[in-house]
C-alpha cells in the first residue's frame, strides 16, 4: 500500500456544516472510505480536503412509512444487509449489499458510497508510477483510451452492486447540496460516461434513498459473477424483480445490469413479457435481450465476452428462480 | 537453577503435535517484523522504478534532488558497479540499474530522507533520459530472429538451453500402446506472502561497519551479496533476519531492496528503512515463470509408462536469479516418481522484458508435474484404465536409483495412493457423481534439501550450536532461517527428543550473523532433513559430555550411565543426578558449554552425470503426494467449485503432525490458486495485476475442507526418519483439478491455468458448438 498523503481532515456533525466544508477547493466528501482511500492513496484523487460523513446523524436516519421505506445515505452496507425489513420487502437489495466484497468492507461501506462509487478500469485503479509510465488515461490527466485507443469515450465500469437491486423497485434518491434540495429517480444520478457518471451538482450529497411501497414485497433477487466468492467488485451484476399473475403470467418484469456500462442500467423492453407465460423460449429471449443491452468492455482482466455471455445467463437463471420454474 | 522440578522419566516430543516455539509472539502481535523496527533518527528509502521495459540509460541527473531540504542521499547505478545473484555463474544485475534498464520497475535510483513525503518529491525532481529498445514480452518474441539482446553476452536471448536423452526413447515409444501429445500453458505467477519486502539498514562510520535486518529466507546469501555489492568486508556485517511473513520461495535469494537499503545507508551515513509496497513486491518478483510445457507419454494398454518426450520453455524475466536451476530441475524432478527408463528433454529459459521470477514453492517441477499427470490422465480415460490402477503399475520400489540417478531410499506413493482412494471413496464415486460433479487424482514429489550448496565450500551441510550454560539452560543456536514453516520447533523438538527433555528447557535463537553459526538458509525443504539431522548429531554430542560427567559424579563407567531427561543415573536403583546437580558436574572446570553438530549429505544423493539437474546435486531423499479432488461446475457462470481435496503426503516420519497437516493444506491449497485464479497480467510489460484485488488469491470462501492423510515411510538417513513436507502437496491438486474438470464434462478437459470461468466457458461452448469462432465474432 502507497502512503497516505497529507490533507485536511472535517468532521461536521450536521448536514449543513458539511455542505458548507466541501465548499473547500480540492475538497472531497468521505464516507466509508473503502473505496476512495484507496485512490486516494494512489495519487488518483487527491484531496486538500476530506469531509468525514459518519458523524452526520441525520445520514443514518430510516424511516418506515405509507410511502415506502427511506434509508438515510451513512447506513453501512452491513446494516443494510441485516435489516428484515429490506429483506422481506426487497430482497435483491439485502442480497446485493451483502454481495459488496468481503464483511470488513461491509461494516466500513455506506449505502451512499456505494452508489457514487467511482467507475473503475484496469488503466485507472493503479498506482501512481503505473499511471504515470502508462501516460494516464482519459479519465485521469491523460488524453487517451487504452481500452478503446483512438476513443474520446470513457469505458470505466459502474460497479456499484446495490444500484441495480434498487433500481428495480423504482427507488429514488434525495440530493442536498448548497443550492437545496432535490428528489430524483436514482436511474437519473447516472450518464452513460465513465469520466463523470454521477449527475450531482457541485458540493451536492446523496442524503437518502427511498424505496416505493408500489414494488415491496415483489420477490427479487440479485447476483454477481467474480472470480472469488469475497472481495472481488462484480465482473457483471444482475437485479431482477418478478411479479407473476395468478394464472402463472408475467405481470412485472424488471431487469437492471451493474458492472457491465459505465452506469448502472436497467434492461429496455421488459414490458413486452407482460402477458405471456413464463416458459424456456421466454427465458432465452431474456437472456439474449440481456447480453444485447450489456456493453462490457476491457475494463477487467477477464474478457468482456465472458461479462456479456454470463450476464445473461445469471438474468435467465435468476428469472427461472423467482418464478419456480424447473426445465 | 532452584525452582526445577525433578521429571524421571525421558519426554518425548517428535511425533507430538506441538504448538510453533514462536507461536504465541506471533498471534499476540509481539513480533517484530523487519518494518517494525524503528530507530530514532531513522531516514525512509523510497526507489525511483523505470517506466519503461527496455531502454539504454542516457542519465540520472539527481542535482535537484540532492538540494532538496531533508534529503541525505540519492543513489543511483553510479554508486555499485557490482553485480549480484544468487548463482555464482549467473550474477549479471545491479542492484540500480547501470547502463540498460530491462524491465517496467527495475529500480534505478535511490532517495534517504527525512520522511517520505520529502522522499517522494524528491524522486518526482529526478531526471531519468534514456533511449528506448525494442522490448519483448513473450519468449517467442524474445527468441525471434533479429530480436535485440537484452545481455550481450547471451545469444538469442537464451539464459540456458538443456537438451538431452536418457534411455532410448524412440524405443520406447515404439513399444507403446497409446502415444499422447498435448502443450499445457502455465501462466506466471507469485507468492504473495502476508508481509512485503522490508529492510533497515544501520551504518556505523566510526568503525566502518553495517547491520542489515531484513525479510530474507537466506541471510547468508544476502550477506555474502551486501559484502559484494558494498565492497565491505564480510566481518565487517551483521546480517539478521527477524520475524519474516512467509516467503514460498520469493526470498530464497538476495533481492535488490535488502542492498539498495544499505547502499543507501552507507551513502547517508545513517540508518534507512526502505518498505516496499504490494506492488513493488509484486513487481520485485521471483514467483513461477510462465511455462509452456509440450508433454508426449507412450504407454502400454495396462498403463505402463514406456517413454517420455517433454520439452519446457520458461518467460524467465530480464535476469537470470535461479533460472539455470528452475530449467534443468523442469528436466531432471521428472523422474524420481514413477519407474520409467526412456525420457528425451528440451528446455529452454529465455530473457524477456518483464520482472525476474525464482524459486517458488515447488520450484522447477510444478508445471510439468501438472503436464505429465494430466496427459497421463487423459491416456488413462482413453485406454478405460482407472488413473489409480494405471499408477500403481509405474511404482518404484526402494531403495533404488532412479533412471537419472535420484537416490531413493523411502517410498510411500503407494499408501498415498491407497489411502486417497479409500478416504475419497473413489472406487464408487468415480464417474458416477451426476452432471457437474466430479473426482479428480495426481500425485507429485519433491526433494527434501538440494544435497550440494549454491556456494561450495567445503563446510558441512548443515551445523548447530547448543550453549549450556550455569542456569541450566540450553540455547539452540541456529542460522537456519524460520520463515513461518515451523523449521524453529522442528530443531527444538530434534534436540529436546535426542536428550529426552521437555522442550521447555530449551530456548532458540536464529539467524544472527554474529550470534549463529552459518546456514544456507530456508530454501529446497533443506531444513528439516539437514538442519535436523545436525541437531540431533549435536544433542548427542551434548549428551555424550553430560553422560561422562555423571559418570565422574557418580563413579560409574558412562556406558553405564541411564539418560532419563533431567535425570542421569548409574543404575536402576540409583537416585542419581538430577538436572542441576549434571549440569553443575558437566561445567565444572570448564565453565559454559557450546557444543557442535554437523550433517553432511552423503556423496550417493549428489548425482552422477546423468542426473542432469545443476551443480545443486540431487536430494538425499524424496517426498510423495497423492490428491483427490471433488469439484462441482456451475454450468450457468462455468465457475469451478472445490468441494473437498484429500490430500496424502508421504512425509518419512512427522515430527511436528499438527505443523504437517498445516503445511499439506496450505501446499494443496496454493495449487488450488494456481489451478483456479492466479497469475500475472501485464499491458506492455506493467503489471496489471500487481494489488491483492486484481491478483487473485482464493479467499475462505474457496477454501473447501483438505483431509489430510499423514503417510510414514521413515527415511533411513532423515531425522527421525522424517523428509520434506512443505512443497510436496502443491502440485498434484492441479492436476487433480483438472482430472476431475474432465470426469465432471465427460471428458472435457482444460490444458491452460489457471481455469477461470471466461477459459471453462470457451471450452465448454466449442465443445457444444464444435466451433470456437462465435466468441471472437461476439467482441
Amino acid at each position: 500500500m502507497e502512503f497516505m498523503p497529507n490533507f485536511r481532515l472535517h468532521r461536521p456533525s450536521q448536514l449543513t456544516d458539511a455542505i458548507a466544508a466541501k465548499a473547500e477547493a480540492e475538497s472531497l466528501y468521505l464516507a466509508g472510505g473503502t473505496d476512495m482511500l484507496v485512490n486516494v492513496r494512489r495519487g488518483i484523487e487527491q484531496p486538500k480536503h476530506l469531509v468525514d460523513l459518519s458523524a452526520v446523524a441525520e445520514l443514518k436516519r430510516r424511516r418506515d412509512d405509507a410511502d415506502g421505506l427511506t434509508l438515510g445515505s451513512g447506513l453501512t452496507l452491513a446494516e443494510i444487509a441485516a435489516d428484515d425489513v429490506i429483506a422481506a420487502r426487497y430482497p435483491a437489495v439485502a442480497q446485493a449489499a451483502r454481495a459488496v466484497a468481503g464483511p470488513t468492507h461491509q461494516a466500513y461501506g455506506t449505502l451512499g458510497g456505494n452508489l457514487c462509487l467511482d467507475t473503475r478500469c484496469l488503466f485507472y485503479n493503479q498506482s501512481e508510477w503505473w499511471r504515470k509510465s502508462n501516460d494516464y488515461c482519459l479519465k485521469e490527466r491523460g488524453d487517451i483510451c487504452h481500452v478503446a485507443p483512438g476513443g474520446k469515450r470513457c469505458f470505466a465500469a459502474f460497479s456499484g452492486d446495490v444500484a441495480p437491486a434498487l433500481i428495480v423497485y423504482d427507488a429514488e434518491v434525495t440530493l442536498t447540496g448548497p443550492d437545496g434540495t432535490r428528489r430524483i429517480p436514482l436511474e437519473k444520478l447516472y450518464r452513460n460516461d465513465g469520466m463523470a457518471h454521477l449527475t450531482l451538482k457541485p458540493g451536492e450529497i446523496l442524503a437518502a434513498v427511498h424505496l416505493p411501497a408500489t414494488h415491496a414485497g415483489d420477490p427479487s433477487s440479485y447476483e454477481k459473477a467474480r472470480i472469488r466468492g469475497s472481495i472481488d467488485f462484480p465482473l457483471a451484476g444482475v437485479a431482477v424483480r418478478l411479479k407473476l399473475a395468478a394464472d402463472g403470467t408475467v405481470a412485472d418484469l424488471a431487469v437492471a445490469l451493474t458492472a457491465v456500462n459505465p452506469y448502472p442500467h436497467r434492461i429496455t423492453g421488459t414490458d413486452a413479457y407482460k402477458g405471456k407465460r413464463l416458459d424456456t423460449a421466454l427465458l432465452d429471449a431474456l437472456r439474449d435481450q440481456v447480453r444485447k443491452q450489456a456493453k462490457p468492455m476491457r475494463t477487467t482482466t477477464v474478457a468482456p465476452w465472458y461479462r456479456r455471455r454470463v450476464v445473461g445467463a445469471i438474468a435467465r437463471r435468476l428469472t427461472a428462480e423467482l418464478a419456480g420454474f424447473t426445465e | 537453577m532452584n525452582e526445577m522440578t525433578k521429571p524421571t522419566g525421558r519426554v518425548k516430543s517428535i511425533g507430538v503435535p506441538q504448538p510453533l516455539v514462536d507461536g504465541p509472539e506471533k498471534v499476540s502481535g509481539k513480533a517484530l517484523y523487519s518494518a517494525d523496527f524503528i530507530p530514532a533518527g531513522c531516514l525512509v528509502g523510497r526507489i525511483l522504478r523505470s517506466p519503461v521495459a527496455h531502454a539504454e540509460i542516457l542519465g540520472v541527473d539527481v542535482t535537484a534532488a540532492r538540494a532538496l531540504p531533508g534529503v541525505i542521499a540519492v543513489i543511483t547505478g553510479e554508486d555499485c558497479d557490482e553485480t549480484y545473484g544468487v548463482l555464482p555463474i549467473a550474477r549479471h544485475e545491479y542492484p540500480l540499474a547501470r547502463d540498460k534498464v530491462r524491465y517496467r520497475g527495475e529500480p534505478v535510483a535511490c532517495v534517504a530522507a527525512v520522511d517520505v513525503e520529502t522522499a517522494q518529491a524528491a524522486l518526482d525532481l529526478i531526471v531519468f533520459t534514456y533511449k528506448e529498445l525494442p522490448a519483448y514480452f513473450t519468449a517467442q518474441e524474445a527468441m525471434a530472429e533479429g530480436a535485440v539482446l537484452l545481455h550481450d553476452f547471451k545469444p538469442g536471448n537464451i539464459e540456458r538451453d538443456v537438451d538431452y536423452e536418457i534411455g532410448s526413447v524412440d524405443a520406447g515409444f515404439a513399444e507403446a500402446d497409446l502415444v499422447l501429445e498435448h502443450t499445457y500453458n502455465c501462466p506466471e505467477i507469485c507468492q504473495v506472502q502476508s508481509e512485503p519486502h522490508a529492510a533497515i539498514a544501520e551504518y556505523d562510520s566510526e568503525r566502518d561497519f553495517m547491520t542489515v535486518r531484513a525479510s530474507t529466507q537466506v541471510p547468508y546469501y544476502v550477506h555474502l551479496m551486501l559484502a559484494k555489492t558494498l565492497k565491505m568486508d564480510q566481518s565487517r556485517i551483521r546480517m539478521i533476519k527477524p520475524h519474516i511473513g512467509g516467503g514460498f520461495g520469493c526470498r530464497t535469494e538476495c533481492l535488490n531492496v535488502e542492498l539498495i537499503c544499505a547502499l543507501a545507508a552507507k551513502a547517508a551515513k545513517g540508518t534507512v528503512r526502505l518498505v516496499v509496497s504490494r506492488e513493488e513486491t509484486f513487481i520485485t518478483h521471483r514467483g513461477r515463470p510462465e511455462t509452456d510445457v509440450k508433454m508426449k507419454i507412450g504407454m502400454t494398454k495396462d498403463g505402463k509408462i514406456t517413454a517420455v518426450d517433454f520439452s519446457c520453455i520458461q518467460r524467465g524475466g530480464a535476469y537470470s536469479g535461479y533460472g539455470i536451476v528452475t530449467i534443468l530441475y523442469a528436466g531432471s524432478l521428472i523422474f524420481g516418481i514413477y519407474d520409467f527408463a526412456n525420457c528425451r528433454y528440451k528446455g529452454l529459459r529465455v530473457l524477456t522484458n518483464t520482472p525476474p521470477p525464482g524459486a517458488m514453492r515447488g520450484h522447477g517441477t510444478v508445471n510439468v508435474r501438472y503436464a505429465f499427470e494430466s496427459c497421463f490422465d487423459e491416456m488413462c480415460a482413453t485406454l478405460g484404465l482407472d488413473p489409480i490402477v494405471a499408477r500403481r503399475r509405474n511404482l518404484l520400489v526402494a531403495p533404488t536409483f532412479s533412471a537419472n540417478d535420484l537416490w531413493i531410499n523411502s517410498y510411500g506413493l503407494g499408501q498415498c495412493l491407497d489411502w486417497v482412494e479409500q478416504k475419497s471413496g473413489w472406487k464408487d464415486r468415480r464417474g458416477k457423481l451426476g452432471p457437474y460433479r466430479g473426482l479428480g487424482i495426481a500425485c507429485a514429489h519433491y526433494p527434501s534439501g538440494a544435497s550440494k550448496p549454491v556456494n561450495w565450500t567445503g563446510e558441512p551441510h548443515a551445523t548447530i550450536h547448543l550453549k549450556l550454560d550455569w542456569d541450566g539452560s540450553i540455547t539452540i543456536l541456529t542460522g537456519a532461517p524460520e520463515i513461518g514453516q515451523g523449521s524453529s520447533t522442528v530443531i527444538t523438538q530434534c534436540v529436546a527428543e535426542t536428550l529426552g527433555l521437555d522442550m521447555s528447557r530449551l530456548q532458540i535463537v536464529t539467524s544472527d550473523s554474529k550470534l549463529t553459526p552459518k546456514d544456507n538458509g530456508a530454501y529446497s525443504s533443506r531444513i528439516t532433513y539437514m538442519v535436523g539431522n545436525a541437531a540431533i548429531d549435536a544433542a548427542n554430542n551434548l549428551k555424550k559430555i553430560l553422560i561422562e560427567a555423571a559418570a565422574k559424579k557418580l563413579d560409574a563407567k558412562p556406558e553405564d550411565i541411564e539418560c532419563l531427561g533431567e535425570v542421569y543415573r548409574a543404575a536402576s536403583q540409583d537416585k542419581g543426578l538430577d538436572w542441576k546437580e549434571v549440569v553443575m558436574a558437566a561445567l565444572e572446570g570448564t565453565g559454559t558449554l557450546t557444543i557442535k553438530g554437523n550433517f553432511d549429505t552423503l556423496p550417493q544423493s549428489h548425482g552422477t552425470k546423468k542426473y542432469r539437474g545443476g551443480a545443486i546435486g540431487g536430494s538425499m531423499a524424496y517426498a510423495y503426494a497423492a490428491e483427490v479432488v471433488e469439484v462441482e461446475i456451475d454450468p450457468d457462470t462455468c465457475e469451478v467449485h472445490v468441494v473437498k481435496i484429500w490430500a496424502a503426503q508421504d512425509v518419512g516420519k512427522a515430527l511436528n503432525p499438527l505443523a504437517v497437516e498445516g503445511q499439506i493444506q496450505g501446499s494443496a491449497w496454493m495449487g488450488m490458486g494456481q489451478a483456479l485464479s492466479e497469475g500475472t497480467t501485464y499491458h506492455k510489460g506493467l503489471m496489471i495485476s500487481g494489488s491483492m484485488l486484481d491478483y487473485r488469491v482464493p479467499t475462505i470462501m474457496e477454501s473447501p475442507p483438505i483431509e489430510t492423510g499423514i503417510i510414514e515411510s521413515i527415511d533411513p538417513h532423515g531425522p527421525f526418519g522424517a523428509k520434506e513436507a512443505g512443497e510436496t502437496s502443491l502440485a498434484a491438486f492441479i492436476p487433480a483439478l483438472t482430472s476431475a474438470i474432465a470426469d465432471a464434462l465427460d471428458g472435457l478437459r482444460p490444458y491452460d491455468l489457471p481455469v477461470t470461468p471466461d477459459k471453462l466457458m470457451a471450452l465448454m461452448e466449442k465443445a457444444e458448438t464444435g466451433h470456437d469462432d462465435d466468441l471472437a465474432a461476439a467482441e
